[in-house]
């Protein structure tokens, strides 16, 4: 017996559908009947939700719905219907329209994590700071106020260093 | 590749902390290439040259001494499957189509895919509830890969990624707990929607999209921006041993009230998979599972957990069919797995 969904491979599993009254005989091969058991294939991906996300809640879409990224073509629009962007340029070129989309996603839009050594070691401080007046709030809010003053000392430290490194620079590049 | 078909990862030994609930614990990392597009974007030409200038990058760095590398359009759909199997690649990854490959070392603690959704994903896995470890170990790898390809980073989004939704840190930290009498008590949902509460998602064991077979589940961050990558592990790490102390609570719960049906169910399990002819690889998941909880309990003694955890992965399609050294039918599959297990955890006399 062929596969009633494919037509092409034997059909080697069986299934027996109850619906309300009536009763179906379905012959599927492994693969087709696999396709259809599997409930997951339902769920939807991360992208699924991404674009449901975007038609939902799409206020600057007129605005942005001209522009294009110069460097790889994809246009605004497109990057909405798809979920994906084409290139890392496309982060600029969609600034407007993706922050307060990542907004919604992330319930942020500014990067605190890792820095690339490559971007500088001010950036790596200047993120190093953010973090720990992140952790500075946490800390007073606990009433840990021991670890709050070690938290505010860094800071300080690693401000103050930073001011001076950039007078450094200054200094060097006058010269 | 040969010799990866008659071993397990590291990542399956059953040790490290928690071991008993968690089984294993991942990071991933996404990266992109400043200067090419993304992949979906990418001509076919882009993407071989992405694949070889990062190939090429791998072999330098030297991650690992005995780094591998293996070119997935090169080896048959069996071999991508089995390396799914091995959580070496993703399940996106073993499906898709073009130039990409994929290199880990010995151990099977790290693995870097290239040309998946981004032009780089780098995974750690390590046995039981390791996140700090791994983070140790990614980071790593992160720094030393950064010094010889030229990441797409901005301050203000950080790591650039094809899909917004990894954007950022690129970080995924997941945890693969089971949680088998979390299910048999119907908490488990409670626990999802808990879980959810704090940024987390609840994953099958194959990522995204997967289906939890065997009571494995992956617990993971759903926010990859806004939050630096240790304040991500924290919220992972400090919600991972609360389900797993709701599961022993749950396990300790089935054993006063339920004692009998929870022994008669563990050693039906044990039975089944000591006697069984035909065994699918779905019924195999869920009999290990009951057996696992078993010797969990102290209900079972003559079976190591070390044992079990392979055998949830060894006796998987593309892992069999690679011991017999051909590709089987289902049925044939489910004959051959039947008589490993048993061969494995000793035949009823």
């Amino acid at each position: 017996m062929k596969c009633e969904s494919c037509n092409k491979r034997h059909a080697t599993v069986h299934l027996t559908e109850i619906s309300g009254n009536e009763k179906r005989e379905r012959h599927l091969c492994e693969e087709c009947a696999q396709n259809i058991n599997n409930p997951l294939v339902k769920m939807p991906t991360p992208a699924d939700i991404l674009s449901s996300l975007i038609n939902q809640v799409a206020p600057e879409i007129g605005e942005m719905a001209k522009t294009t990224c110069p460097a790889c073509g994809l246009s605004y629009l497109e990057f909405r219907s798809k979920g994906r962007l084409g290139c890392p340029m496309d982060y600029t070129a969609f600034k407007k329209g993706l922050t307060p989309l990542l907004e919604k996603m992330h319930g942020a839009s500014q990067h605190v994590g890792k820095v690339p050594s490559r971007a500088g070691k001010e950036l790596i401080v200047k993120n190093e700071v953010l973090q720990l007046r992140r952790e500075l709030d946490k800390a007073v809010e606990k009433e840990d106020y021991e670890k709050a003053a070690k938290l505010r000392d860094r800071i300080f430290e690693l401000s103050t260093n930073n001011e001076e490194k950039k007078d450094e620079g200054t200094v060097q590049q006058d010269r | 590749m040969r010799e990866l078909y008659s071993k397990t990862g590291e990542w399956l030994k059953g040790t490290g902390p928690e071991s008993d609930i968690v089984i294993s614990t991942r990071i991933r990392l996404a990266r992109n290439l400043a200067n090419f597009p993304f992949l979906n974007r990418g001509s076919e030409e882009q993407r071989k040259e992405i694949e070889k200038l990062i190939r090429e990058k791998l072999k330098e760095a030297a991650l690992t001494k005995d780094l591998h590398y293996i070119k997935l359009s090169e080896v048959s759909p069996v071999d991508r499957l089995f390396l799914m199997e091995r959580r070496l690649i993703s399940r996106e990854h073993a499906g898709g189509d073009g130039e990409r490959g994929v290199a880990f070392g010995r151990s099977e603690t790290v693995s870097v895919m290239v040309n998946e959704e981004d032009h780089l994903r780098i995974q750690v896995i390590r046995s039981g509830f390791e996140l700090r470890e791994a983070w140790k170990i990614i980071d790593e790898i992160d720094n030393t890969l950064e010094e010889k390809l030229y990441y797409a980073f901005s301050p203000r989004f950080g790591y650039l990624t094809a899909c917004p939704t990894n954007v950022g840190t690129g970080m995924r930290a997941s945890v693969m707990m089971h949680l088998p009498a979390l299910g048999l008590t119907h908490h488990i949902e409670k626990v999802f929607n808990a879980v959810g509460k704090l940024g987390l998602v609840v994953r099958g064991i194959y990522g995204e999209g997967t289906q939890a077979i065997g009571d494995l589940y992956q617990i993971s961050n759903q926010f990859t921006l806004g939050k630096s990558e240790t304040e991500i592990i924290e919220i992972v790490e400090s919600v991972v041993p609360r389900i797993a102390g709701y599961e022993r609570m749950a396990r300790k719960a089935l054993m006063t009230e339920n004692r009998e049906q929870l022994e008669d169910r563990v050693w039906r399990s044990y039975g089944m998979l000591k006697v069984a002819r035909m065994l699918s690889s779905e019924e195999t998941m869920q009999l290990l599972s009951q057996v696992r909880m078993g010797v969990n309990l102290g209900l079972i003694n003559d079976i190591s957990m070390e044992t079990l955890n392979e055998l949830f992965i060894l006796t998987l399609p593309a892992h069999l069919q690679k011991q017999e050294g051909k590709e089987l039918e289902a049925n044939e599959r489910n004959v051959i797995r039947a008589a490993y297990v048993r061969k494995r955890l000793g035949e009823f006399q």
